[in-house]
């Protein structure tokens, strides 16, 4: 899907970001970098829900 | 002296002249309803005194007029003015709206336009993408100006409601679940040549490509396969049967020394007086091969150990053949639905399959393969983002050790935690159960990946059945602006609620009209091969509008989480009270829906809207309207429908049972989510406690997301924070050939550069 990377000069990947693939509104999307800026202000917000058995509502 | 803010910024005296004159227009407008010179001075006096003193906009100062002609009862004039308004908002926008927008489509680079990152499997850089926008953003304008009744338009516009897709209004439904299996029963016909009943699992998955692809070419939406499963495994049963007696041939020519050509011949003739080897009836079909050459009087020549050995070695040889033909055949699969094009070549069809539920060996393999083939990924590793995929989880069948398919249940989670596909649909859900029949594909619910759903069917309840079906078309409620201006009086909040859900109703009732005023031939594959419920009865002239009433009109809302902080304070996620508030709004909606349906005898039904482009346009003009709300107009974003805010420190486990109930009640379509880290989600044992959590809840739909990172350079496939875990580079470095020769001794799969060194 991404693009070829290239050996140039004995050096490879010059410039190159790292792909992050994330799920919004259901499907992947391949890179940050398509996603809307309201998009992208969620998935940075978002955090990870701990496992924990007690979680109950704060009051 | 009052001031006043213009549109373009300048602010200049209050002229209370213009307030008189308005009115005075908006009256002259309409006929019955006579006012005089003293009705026109008192209501701009009122006008006049409820004008803020501090940087009061034109909008506003048009808002209180509005207001107080509704509030003196001039009800036709109030009417008159609100097209006047809306009239004029056309013409400024008619000057310069339109051609702004070509202009930045055209200009612009889409990393720096928003307006062209919309939709984020649309690449905006692309020629054809900036074609099909320039279409989408044309066809908006003239909907906008020349089709909707102007409250409508109005309502879209200043962002009470949300009209999705509303490029295609004048065009054609949402999205559609295919069942394959009718389709490829008798062959089929894409417009360019007729594709006849495929015989090989291979066909059968590339025709499966191509029906979703064309499908995808005649509606605005996604498209789907609610019995993935059930629909490839016939043609694993005919790579099967082929695969077993060419190994027969084999073994027999082999064994007898006889040319393969000849030994398959016999095979043949074989095959027609014994047929339909199968994988599981393997030994059974052994011993009645041997019954047939103990009766048979003619063995074509062919030795009585020969055929018996050659069917062991066949049944054995079919098996592998067929397994390494079904894996191939999925590769191909997701590699094609990744890369083929749709609608101009801007985007790749928006593809989803279910499946789990199919027990039959074939079944099994279809699923087995398609799993394994999504976790290897593409052919640089990479995670594969279509086809969206389903795993229908339902007890008795995948649930619980001992079900016929606990197997795939385990290798789904294990995929899905490396590569986020599947997600997984729970047909125990108490809203899914009661439609279900044991061994009917037709009776499992099926989601479109992204979340949308359909099953009841209120226009002919002989049909609650997902296959052919779907949602004609859905627009958006903007609820925290309800709440907002609510101001914390719930009876204030559900009187306009209820307006604009009615108002909505309204719109998508114009909009089924205008789909109902299209005909077979407008729809050469949905309707022409039959794809959409009893089209099959229709003629290339017949109207479309009694067949389109299987399918769904939708209401949608974003932003609950906000709502209920303007109304109480505090979301779902941090109150009891908040929680219960939440459930009631939402029951009131479907209750809503549900009265609508019986009114119009359509599908209305209520969406958990996920919004993708809608997240951020509402709480932009909320914004602007109404400032800064803590809590609620303080991101950029409004959230996902009846979700937790992303931002919400909340266990899995408490996040999935506030949520549950939302799925009971969004018969439209809904998905929750819980966002875990990469350890956590390595860990089999969490992963499947979570989704166990969600089915015990009564959740319909859900998945869990974790970061799923790349290199591009040396193709590790994880969790990357700064620096690549693999070759130590981090964003834009490079990294010696050396160094990636070293490792690549390591890991053989990595990519492999090309050398430019010319």
């Amino acid at each position: 899907m991404n693009t070829q990377v290239k050996n140039i000069n004995g050096q490879v990947g010059e410039g190159m970001d790292f792909e992050r693939i994330r799920r919004i509104t259901g499907y992947l999307v391949g890179t940050l970098d398509r996603f809307n800026d309201a998009k992208r202000a969620e998935v940075e917000d978002r955090v990870k829900h701990g496992l924990s058995k007690n979680g109950t509502l704060t009051h | 002296m009052k001031e006043i803010r213009k549109r373009n910024g300048e602010v200049v005296p209050f002229d209370e002249s213009k307030i008189y004159n308005a009115i005075y227009a908006a009256n002259k407008a309409v006929k019955d309803e006579p006012m005089v010179s003293i009705d026109f001075e008192y209501l701009t006096k009122k006008v006049c005194a409820a004008i803020p003193e501090n940087d009061c906009t034109v909008e506003r100062v048009q808002d209180i007029v509005e207001s107080m002609l509704i509030r003196y009862d001039y009800e036709k004039t109030a009417k008159a003015y609100i097209l006047y308004r809306a009239e004029h908002a056309k013409i400024r926008e008619a000057e310069s709206d339109l051609m702004n927008i070509y202009n930045e489509l055209t200009y612009s680079e889409s990393k720096d336009a928003d307006l062209k990152r919309e939709n984020a499997n649309i690449d905006g850089d692309t020629a054809m993408g900036t074609m099909l926008k320039y279409g989408s953003e044309g066809a908006k304008y003239f909907v906008d100006n020349y089709v909707l009744p102007k409250d409508i338009a109005k309502a879209h516009i200043n962002g009470d409601i949300h009209i999705h897709d509303k490029d295609f209004y004048m065009l054609t439904e949402t999205c559609c679940q295919i069942d394959l299996i009718k389709l490829f029963e008798n062959g089929f016909c894409t417009g360019h040549g007729y594709l006849r009943t495929p015989q090989s699992i291979m066909s059968y998955a590339s025709l499966a490509c191509i029906a979703i692809q064309a499908n995808q070419n005649e509606m605005h939406g996604g498209q789907s396969v609610p019995n993935f499963d059930y629909a490839m495994a016939p043609g694993v049963a005919k790579t099967f049967v082929k695969e077993y007696f060419d190994a027969l041939a084999q073994s027999i020519a082999l064994k007898q020394g006889m040319a393969y050509d000849e030994a398959l011949d016999i095979a043949k003739k074989i095959s027609k007086e014994v047929p339909k080897p199968t994988i599981s009836n393997a030994p059974a079909y052994g011993q009645e091969l041997e019954r047939w050459y103990d009766e048979a009087l003619d063995h074509y020549g062919v030795e009585r150990d020969a055929l018996v050995s050659g069917h062991k070695n066949a049944a054995k040889t079919a098996y592998i053949k067929t397994d390494k033909a079904t894996y191939q055949a999925m590769e191909a699969l997701v590699h094609n639905l990744n890369t083929m094009n749709s609608r101009a070549g801007a985007q790749v069809p928006f593809s989803s399959v279910n499946y789990g539920t199919d027990t039959s060996a074939e079944g099994r393999m279809v699923v087995r393969n398609l799993l394994l083939a999504t976790d290897a990924g593409m052919g640089n590793g990479e995670t594969p983002i279509f086809p969206v995929q389903i795993f229908k989880v339902k007890e008795g069948l995948n649930y619980n050790s001992g079900d016929p398919n606990y197997d795939l249940f385990k290798l789904a989670i294990r995929t899905s935690a490396k590569r986020l596909f599947p997600n997984f649909s729970f047909i125990d859900a108490p809203f899914n159960l009661p439609f279900y029949k044991p061994g009917d594909y037709n009776t499992e619910v099926a989601y479109m990946g992204c979340r949308t759903r359909v099953m009841a069917n209120h226009h002919d309840p002989s049909k609650a059945v997902t296959c052919g079906r779907g949602n004609l078309s859905f627009t958006s409620i903007n609820l925290p602006r309800l709440g907002i201006e609510a101001h914390r009086d719930l009876e204030v909040f559900y009187k306009k609620l209820d307006e604009m859900m009615e108002l909505v109703s309204r719109q998508l009732l114009h909009r089924f009209k205008i789909q109902c005023s299209k005909k077979g031939k407008n729809y050469p594959f949905l309707m022409g091969q039959g794809v959409w419920i009893d089209s099959d009865k229709l003629g290339p002239e017949d109207s479309v509008a009694e067949v389109l009433k299987h399918g769904t009109l939708s209401i949608g809302f974003i932003g609950l989480a906000e709502t209920l902080k303007t109304l109480t304070g505090k979301h779902h996620g941090e109150s009891e009270q908040a929680r219960k508030l939440g459930l009631e709004i939402v029951t009131h909606m479907r209750e809503f829906c549900d009265k609508k349906s019986e009114e119009t005898g359509l599908n209305f039904t209520l969406l958990a809207t996920p919004a993708e482009g809608l997240s951020g346009r509402f709480v932009r003009i909320d914004k602007k309207k109404y400032g800064i709300i803590p809590g609620v107009t303080d991101r950029e974003y409004y959230t996902n429908s009846f979700h937790i805010p992303v931002y919400y420190p909340i266990s899995a486990f408490t996040k999935i049972e506030i949520e549950a109930p939302y799925h009971a009640l969004t018969n439209a379509g809904h998905i929750s989510y819980v966002e875990l880290d990469g350890d956590t989600c390595k860990n089999p044992q969490a992963f499947e406690e979570i989704i166990r959590c969600m089915k015990e809840n009564g959740i319909g739909y859900g998945s869990v997301n974790h970061p799923v990172d790349r290199d591009p350079v040396c193709g590790y496939t994880g969790v990357i924070d700064d620096v690549c875990p693999r070759c130590g580079r981090r964003a834009g470095e490079p990294v010696s050939i050396e160094r990636l020769n070293e490792l690549r001794k390591k890991y053989p799969n990595m990519p492999v550069p090309c050398d430019c060194n010319h």
